[in-house]
């Protein structure tokens, strides 16, 4: 009876993997949209309490959320005017400032890539990505 | 033994193919815009199999960069249709991809998440964009390198400065790149440049800043009422 229930499980369980190996071999060459991002390049808001002046922050998202509201001081650096603002951002960099780029969930990678362009089109260091975005400096500031 | 089995089986299949009525063409759709568009436009067809209505709850996309709109909410059996994701391109380059979620009433909390993907083409790579000096360096080249994106021709490319502060050369450097020497006058003097990249038969421009910086003066404060507006763009002579 035993052996039998085995059977019948191994049977479900291969039943199963036949639409999961499927998908897994259809999608081998498609990449992922959200980017992985190392542990160490992402802050945490209590992380970025003691930086003070030594921080700018950078408001990903678009202009009309950045509009709305955002964390005070912060310098807007969206890629839907990249080109444009980017200037802007490098007038009011310093060197040995940290960078915070953040983004709200509905801006989803946003920050993430804004992140990526400055470490590699503008070649800075010390660039983070703000975890839990906007909604979380929010939580914890108002 | 085998009955139990063989029951399951066909209930399980069964139940997928009641509760697959909203049948799509496809839910992942690749695009390659031209250099000089704005938006690119996927289109989500569809087809409802069943014999029910289907209704849509949401349909939500992954980004504010991406629009998602549908030409009915609810879809008769046998009707067709289709959703359209657009795309706005903004200066993104390279591979983007974005999704829209769509839920509807066919089971209780099924999404289906259609991916857009656009390969935006980029005529110039720079790298890097951005060339500094600390106040009181010794005024030594620094050198920005262009490479032109492998679907393009770029014979030449032309340099201007925002201001005098900087002087700029242009040299070829083979196999479609090129190499921008940027030189201060002096580095006693905080400034700022804006350098204008034209690839020889293009209208279109490509940016680069040249700046001397002293140590961190930017007025930043993480927390507090206060909202300082943007910072503005580097002044200078156009020449």
């Amino acid at each position: 009876m035993k052996f039998v229930l085995a059977r019948q499980a191994a049977v479900v369980a291969a039943l199963a993997l036949l639409p999961a190996a499927s998908e897994a071999i259809y999608f081998r060459d498609k990449i992922s949209w959200r980017s992985a991002i190392p542990p160490s390049e992402m802050v945490t808001v209590e992380q970025t309490r003691g930086w003070g002046d030594t921080a700018i922050w950078v408001d990903a998202r678009p202009d009309e959320e950045f509009a709305s509201d955002h964390v005070p001081g912060a310098i807007s650096l969206n890629e839907d005017r990249w080109n444009e603002l980017l200037p802007q951002f490098l007038t009011v960099w310093a060197p040995g400032k940290k960078i915070i780029v953040y983004c709200s969930s509905l801006s989803c990678n946003a920050s993430r890539e804004v992140a990526r362009r400055l470490r590699k089109e503008a070649q800075l260091s010390d660039v983070f990505v703000l975890e839990g975005g906007w909604e979380a400096w929010l939580k914890k500031n108002r | 033994m085998k009955t139990p089995i063989l029951a399951f089986t066909l209930s399980m299949i069964m139940c997928l193919g009641a509760r697959a009525e909203l049948k799509w063409e496809q839910t992942a759709i690749e695009l390659h815009p031209g250099p000089n568009d704005k938006q690119a436009v996927g289109h989500f067809k569809y087809e409802n199999t069943g014999k029910t209505p289907v209704h849509f709850k949401s349909v939500h996309a992954s980004c504010g960069c991406t629009t998602a709109q549908t030409q009915k909410d609810i879809v008769p059996p046998g009707d067709k249709g289709e959703i359209t994701a657009t795309f706005n391109i903004g200066d993104r380059t390279g591979t983007q991809v974005k999704t829209v979620t769509v839920e509807t009433d066919e089971a209780p909390n099924q999404k289906t998440v259609l991916t857009l993907k656009a390969e935006i083409p980029q005529q110039l790579e720079i790298t890097p964009n951005f060339v500094f000096w600390k106040q009181g360096d010794k005024p030594d080249t620094k050198t920005i390198n262009v490479k032109v994106g492998k679907d393009f021709t770029v014979k030449h490319i032309k340099v201007t400065s925002s201001t005098a502060d900087f002087q700029t050369k242009v040299e070829e450097a083979g196999s479609g790149q090129f190499k921008i020497d940027v030189k201060p006058q002096d580095t006693n003097k905080i400034t700022a440049s804006m350098l204008t990249i034209q690839p020889g038969d293009s209208q279109k421009v490509f940016y680069a800043t040249a700046r001397i910086t002293n140590a961190p003066a930017a007025p930043v404060a993480p927390v507090g009422p206060t909202a300082p507006a943007r910072p503005s763009a580097p002044t200078g002579q156009t020449h």
